[in-house]
């Protein structure tokens, strides 16, 4: 499966968060047009939406911290992974990785908002 | 005064924004909420451009020297990331907050609005009611309370909007769409069709009246009689034309056998601020006009023109139809 795909290799890995910021946000409208259209169950759609986003914001966590540790920005602080080699392209992709997990952790969280606020299905 | 100020500054080749007709000029709640927000915006986003080009002015002109790295990333993090999403999920939030009361239920009133080729039907249910009252090509509001406006459509999709009252919402054909609107002060505005529509869809407005709760009262009960009889002698006799040449089978005078319902219910044509959907003014000479070739003042009107009718007998028509209080 592609979680075993070397990390300097892997494009997955880069992904993987905007995948589940994707996925959540199809489940997320999904799931709460047919709620409402069918049985106007603005509560079970608001559940919904606020269990998925918990499982999608762990993920994503869980995702940014593989990414964070494979960019490796600690060891010297610096971001320069220029160079054609193993080593580089494992800690560019996992620098992208980092930032679009920020990226999908933002995303998430602003798909989620209106279920704050609005309590029905109108 | 902010309005006139920003009047002035922004858009002076435009119509002026105090008026019947602007979103700068709030007479309810929900309108009031926009503007305020419009006025943020506006602040927000001057304070971002003299930020912006005085950053630019910066590096260009007064300091020429490389950035540090820190004070690179500092800015990029900071100015690019942390400083746009914080803003934009305090401006999202305020918005969101905002929507559940513009779609309050109302608390009494409730009116359906259907929007047509290019005009307006207009139905009443005051609390309770079973029957609507029926009128057209005007909306009256009581001041001070929530109305519950349900809007659809024939044939085509249409757009609702009384800028000085609130936000716009789709008319669409098959289905009912709705929105509430709290009017807090009594005077004379003015909709207008905001989804194209047509030939005449430019020419689809209608007047919006807000009045104290008490006239609205009375202005409701007297919308629900039956026409007034024709009072004078050119009004008998206009009434007699409009039977004779068939204006019953498109439009409704109730007390009288026109009942038709293709046009908009003449039973109190004359109690409106405006004719033809808010582009005449409701005088003897516009009906006039109006009536012998409505297409000349309305493209694709969907009512036969009646020159051939001839000036006296058009006369005739508009003092009937002028008495239609
Ligand atoms: C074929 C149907 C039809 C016939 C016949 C017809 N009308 Fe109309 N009439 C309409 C329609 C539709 C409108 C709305 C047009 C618009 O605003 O785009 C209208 C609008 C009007 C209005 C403006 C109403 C308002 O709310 O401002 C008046 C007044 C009017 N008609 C009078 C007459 C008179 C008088 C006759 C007979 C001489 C007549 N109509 C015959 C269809 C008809
Ligand atoms: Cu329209």
């Amino acid at each position: 499966m592609f979680w075993r795909q070397p990390r300097d290799r892997s494009l997955w890995h880069m992904i993987l968060a905007p995948t589940i910021w994707a996925l959540h946000f199809v489940l997320v409208y999904g799931v709460t047009a047919v709620l409402c259209a069918k049985w106007d169950a603005a509560d079970l759609a608001r559940l919904t939406i606020f269990a998925s986003t918990a499982v999608a914001l762990t993920l994503i966590v869980a995702v940014g911290r593989g990414a964070w540790r494979q960019w490796d920005y600690l060891d010297g602080w610096d971001d320069i992974h220029d160079r054609p080699t193993d080593n580089h392209r494992r800690r560019f992709l996992g620098h992208v990785g980092f930032l679009l997990s920020l990226v999908s952790t933002i995303g998430v969280i602003y798909v989620t908002l209106p279920a704050v606020f609005v309590e029905t299905c109108r | 005064m902010r309005a006139g100020l920003a009047c002035l500054a922004l858009v002076p080749a435009l119509a002026a924004c105090e008026g019947r007709q602007s979103v700068l000029d709030p007479a309810g709640r929900d309108a009031a909420v926009m503007a305020e927000l419009f006025w943020w915006m506006l602040g927000g986003a001057v304070i971002l451009w003299l930020l912006v080009n005085g950053l630019m002015v910066y590096v260009s002109r007064l300091n020429r020297d490389a950035l540090s790295v820190r004070a690179a990333t500092l800015l990029v993090v900071g100015g690019g990331i942390v400083f746009p999403t914080v803003l934009l999920a305090v401006l999202l939030s305020y918005g969101l907050s905002e929507m559940p009361r513009q779609l309050a239920p109302g608390t009494g009133l409730s009116v359906r609005v259907t929007g047509e080729l290019w005009w307006w039907r207009m139905e009443y249910l005051p609390e309770g009611a079973e029957t609507p009252v029926i009128s057209a090509n005007e909306l009256r509001l009581p001041a001070g309370s929530r109305s519950e406006l349900r809007l659809g459509a024939n044939e085509v999709i249409h757009s609702f909007w009384v800028p000085a009252l609130g936000g716009k919402t789709d008319m669409i054909p098959g289905r009912e769409t709705r929105m509430s609107l709290e009017p807090l002060e009594p005077g004379e505005y003015r909709g207008q069709c905001a989804e194209f529509c047509g030939d005449s869809h430019a020419l689809m407005a209608f007047g919006a009246v807000v009045m104290e709760p008490e006239a609205f009262r009375e202005w409701l009960e007297h919308e629900a009689t039956d026409a007034a009889p024709p009072a004078t002698e050119a009004a008998r006799a206009g009434r007699a034309v409009f039977l004779a040449e068939g204006c019953g089978s498109c439009h409704t005078v109730r007390g009288t056998p026109a009942d038709g319902t293709i046009g908009p219910d003449l039973t109190h044509l004359a109690g409106r601020t405006t004719l033809a959907a808010g582009v005449l003014p409701m005088t003897a000479d516009a009906l006039k006009r109006w009536i012998a070739d409505p297409r000349a003042i309305k493209p694709g009107a969907r009512m036969p023109g009646f020159d051939h009718l001839g000036d006296a007998r058009l006369d005739l028509l508009a003092a009937y139809l002028e008495g239609l209080e």
